[in-house]
């Protein structure tokens, strides 16, 4: 009894605590980050962007949510993602502005083939043709309006569930479901060829 | 009609989450390398908001086990508590701190033998030193 009171008004409780927070933040990170990396990727297709991107959006995760529970950590994450990938493409078309204003260039346009990993196959015609469309995926999710492409990309390729979805994009449920029909409808028809 | 919209729906769905899944598990390992630097980097911050003495992730588990080993130890060598006095010594708690807070795993190591030698000390009572003499 007096042992456990002892141990309690030290600061272990504490410690195990932080322990395990950090332990689960480690594993949640480590299961989202490549996934997030692609979708941001995908989203703003400028690879050494798309690192900072993740890296700051895990950062702040961790300053602003580690203490809140685990399951809520998802769709956190993903609004924060979300939220920094819009910051990006404004300032991009800010200093787009700018550069055309005094007639520069944006430097390299980005290449959807050439940044299209190969898959794990061995087969090269299999390669080619998973290389070709999934940059044809890209190609054709940077034309569907930003909030279609949002949820698409939460709901089909991070799984997010309709209400975790909602979280992180910050609008209703039916929003979601909304957004998410019409970018299906909208890629299943651009796609057609390709799929 | 409705029933084959949904079903090219689904069919759609299916393709891009293989394809989405692809790319995701065949990243090069510099691109790889470079998310688990990063994530070292959001998890530095949270050791920097943990109180002070706090070993991230590794050590934990065992020298947790030691500092409560070493608790107990020093818990059961002090004098029986008297009502009125604070419930536990200041000063077990600050040998816990100089112990787990420099991260000295020699001193730990050595814990038996200044256990075995607190037991000596209490073996050679007065009595038993003057009848050693005697």
């Amino acid at each position: 009894m007096t042992l456990a009171v002892f141990v309690q008004a030290t600061c272990l409780p504490k410690e195990e605590r932080t322990l395990e927070s950090g332990i689960e933040m480690d594993a949640f990170l480590r299961e989202v980050e490549k996934r997030a990396y692609r979708i941001t990727l995908a989203s703003i297709r400028d690879a050494d962007e798309a690192l900072d991107i993740v890296q700051d959006a895990m950062i702040s995760l961790v300053r602003k949510y580690s203490g809140r529970p685990a399951e809520e950590w998802r769709p956190l994450f993903y609004r924060i993602l979300k939220n920094r990938i819009r910051d990006w493409q404004r300032h991009g078309v800010v200093k787009g502005r700018v550069l055309s204003f005094f007639g520069g260039q944006e430097g390299e346009t980005y290449d959807p083939v050439a940044q299209a990993p190969g898959p794990s196959t061995s087969n090269p015609d299999e390669v080619v043709a998973r290389g070709e469309a999934m940059a044809a995926l890209e190609k054709e999710l940077a034309k569907v309006p930003r909030r279609q492409r949002e949820a698409f990309m939460l709901r089909n390729f991070e799984g997010l569930s309709v209400s975790e979805t909602a979280i992180a994009m910050s609008c209703s449920e039916g929003s979601v479901k909304t957004h998410y029909f019409r970018a299906v409808r909208r890629l299943r028809e651009s796609l057609r060829e390709h799929f | 009609m409705k029933t084959d919209n949904v079903s090219e729906d689904r069919a759609l769905e299916e393709r891009t989450k293989l394809l989405f899944d692809g790319s995701v598990s065949s990243l090069d390992p510099q691109t790889r390398s470079k998310l688990t630097q990063a994530r070292y980097r959001a998890l530095e911050e949270l050791e920097g908001s943990a109180p002070a003495g706090w070993r991230p992730r590794w050590i934990p588990a065992g020298v947790l086990a030691a500092g409560v080993l070493v608790l107990v130890m020093l818990w059961q060598g002090q004098p029986a508590v008297s009502p009125g006095t604070p419930a536990f010594d200041v000063a077990a708690l600050s040998d816990l701190e100089i112990i787990l807070g420099d991260g000295d795993l020699g001193l730990l190591q050595e814990l038996e033998f200044y256990a075995w030698l607190d037991e000596q000390a209490e073996i050679v009572t007065p009595e038993s030193a003057e009848g050693g003499v005697g």
